[in-house]
């Protein structure tokens, strides 16, 4: 591990996820030359970094959607690099994802995107699955929604609509990938408050990639930045606040809208 | 060359998706539903355009026969020359290029659309194949439906052909359908389908696989209907002329 990584309070428990070594690079682009992180059963972690360095596609690699090359990503004790398709069903089944538009499914209802997932599973009957729908609905604060198409929906709502299609079958860990990008104030506070709900309710493993510092320190136990194309810092909110190395302090006074003394 | 290696590289990633798209579709369970959908959708809705496209084509081929022959003494022919023309060449190929420019831009611009908007992404990370969800419905409901839209096609563009030759030469219409019979044999209709068969192949997989490689937001979905427009109507026309060869190398 680099050793600006150094969590001052890692968990004591076992990681479930762990990156390891990551390597990734979109043509003569080198996104992760070494990207090290453990995340931890039940934590709230946010990944922040500036705009192009590869928050999504960390994400992205964890459940196979973009496949590392070179190192080691673990989730649940298994390596998830060397899964094909078939085998990676059973981290997706267990890893949801939230996107960042939502991506809902544009020709299907609500319904039946929340549906999606729990057909692709064979979750239960017709009148279970509805049910399911009704009570993730519920979570989300969107009851009574089943009918409407993503066209007819805000921003903030194709994200909880979103949500709700992500927890339909109750996955261990949800990953956020920036979930208040693009929202105003009052659906940036309504989503902060679903995730740390989630948290509560659920139990889940939340992972939140952002650039928006207030919903980070809104919702996480740890904050790790990326930075050189490495996790190049991991720490409580606390210590983040707290922190001397100039690029996270830079950051963080950047994100809060505080002008740095270069910039004055 | 490197344009050569790249057409190489992409024709070998057309080939994997192709027996991608064959494995999936039939992996269990089997989805019937998104391939009638498809159908109707890309299939059904093109009769309109296939009508037009043979209708016309029927009657300006009977036309410039029935005028070009005419000092030669052979203006009689023109019902035989315009079915043969119809139902070998111009009813398949005219067919596929209309469609093709149609169903296969559609498929490219939804597809691109739904890479850019990460819900091909999304079907992924809840577990589902976007091959057997997106493009196996589209490819096969192509191989079926393009064969149908070219019978349609041969019957409107003869009929076409009909209305003019009887206008422009006088023969009657019962002559006109005694040369078409005597001139056309199963091995001409044969000839014309089994070629749509490989032109609905090409404009479904074509469709999808520009669509799916789409990159660079929505300027890139515009790229890419464009780029399937152009591809897919370069390909039939070349694959036109290869198929043509073999057929008639075959059967004559």
């Amino acid at each position: 591990m680099d050793e600006r990584n150094s969590p001052s309070s890692p968990p004591t428990r076992e990681p479930l996820i762990e990156f390891t070594g990551v390597k990734k690079r979109f043509g003569p682009k080198v996104i992760y030359e070494d990207a090290t992180l453990s995340i931890y059963p039940g934590e709230t972690i946010t990944i922040l970094g500036g705009s192009g360095t590869g928050k999504s596609v960390l994400i992205k690699m964890l459940i196979g959607l973009l496949r590392a090359d070179a190192g080691s990503i673990k989730a649940f004790g298994h390596e998830v690099t060397t899964m094909n398709e078939a085998q990676l069903l059973s981290v997706r089944t267990r890893i949801a994802m939230l996107f960042q538009s939502g991506a809902l499914f544009d020709s299907l209802t609500v319904e039946q995107n929340i549906k999606y997932p729990l057909r692709e599973h064979a979750w239960g009957t017709d009148a279970q699955m509805k049910a399911r729908v009704e009570e993730v609905l519920e979570m989300v604060g969107m009851p009574g929604s089943q009918k409407l198409k993503p066209a007819e929906l805000s921003g903030g709502m194709r994200k909880r609509v979103g949500l709700a299609r992500a927890i339909a079958i109750q996955p261990e860990v949800i990953l956020y990938d920036e979930p208040t990008t693009g929202l105003d104030p009052v659906n940036v506070r309504r989503i902060n408050g679903l995730i740390l709900s989630l948290q509560a309710k659920l139990g889940v493993t939340s992972i939140v990639v952002t650039h928006d510092m207030d919903s980070c320190f809104t919702v996480t136990d740890r904050i790790a930045m990326l930075y050189d194309k490495r996790i190049a810092f991991v720490g409580t909110a606390d210590e983040t606040e707290t922190c001397t190395i100039p690029y996270v302090r830079e950051f963080i006074r950047g994100g809060r809208g505080v002008l740095s003394e270069d910039v004055v | 060359m490197e344009g050569f290696i790249t057409l190489l590289r992409d024709a070998g990633a057309v080939a994997i998706l192709t027996v991608r798209a064959f494995f999936a579709f039939f992996k269990a369970p089997m989805e019937i539903t998104p391939v009638t959908y498809q159908l109707d959708h890309s299939g059904i809705r093109s009769w309109s355009i296939t009508v037009l496209t043979a209708l016309f084509t029927g009657m300006v081929l009977a036309l410039q026969f029935a005028t070009g022959l005419e000092p030669y003494g052979g203006s009689m022919y023109t019902g035989k020359l315009v079915s043969l023309g119809i139902v070998r060449e111009l009813g398949p190929t005219l067919t596929a290029l209309l469609v093709g420019g149609r169903v296969g831009s559609g498929f490219a611009a939804e597809l691109g659309s739904m890479v850019v908007s990460e819900q091909v992404d999304a079907i992924r990370s809840l577990g589902a194949d976007p091959i057997k969800k997106l493009v196996a419905p589209r490819v096969l409901a192509c191989i079926i439906a393009l064969p149908l839209l070219t019978i349609l096609a041969d019957g409107v563009g003869v009929f076409g052909g009909l209305l003019i030759t009887m206008r422009e030469v006088g023969v009657t219409a019962k002559f006109f359908f005694t040369q078409v019979k005597d001139t056309l044999g199963m091995v001409d209709l044969l000839h014309g389908l089994a070629k749509s068969v490989f032109f609905g192949y090409f404009i479904g997989i074509l469709g999808c696989f520009i669509g799916l490689n789409t990159t660079g937001g929505t300027e890139g979905v515009g790229q890419s209907t464009t780029k399937a427009v152009v591809t897919t109507a370069i390909t039939l026309l070349v694959s036109n002329y290869v198929l043509s060869t073999i057929f008639v190398a075959i059967y004559g």
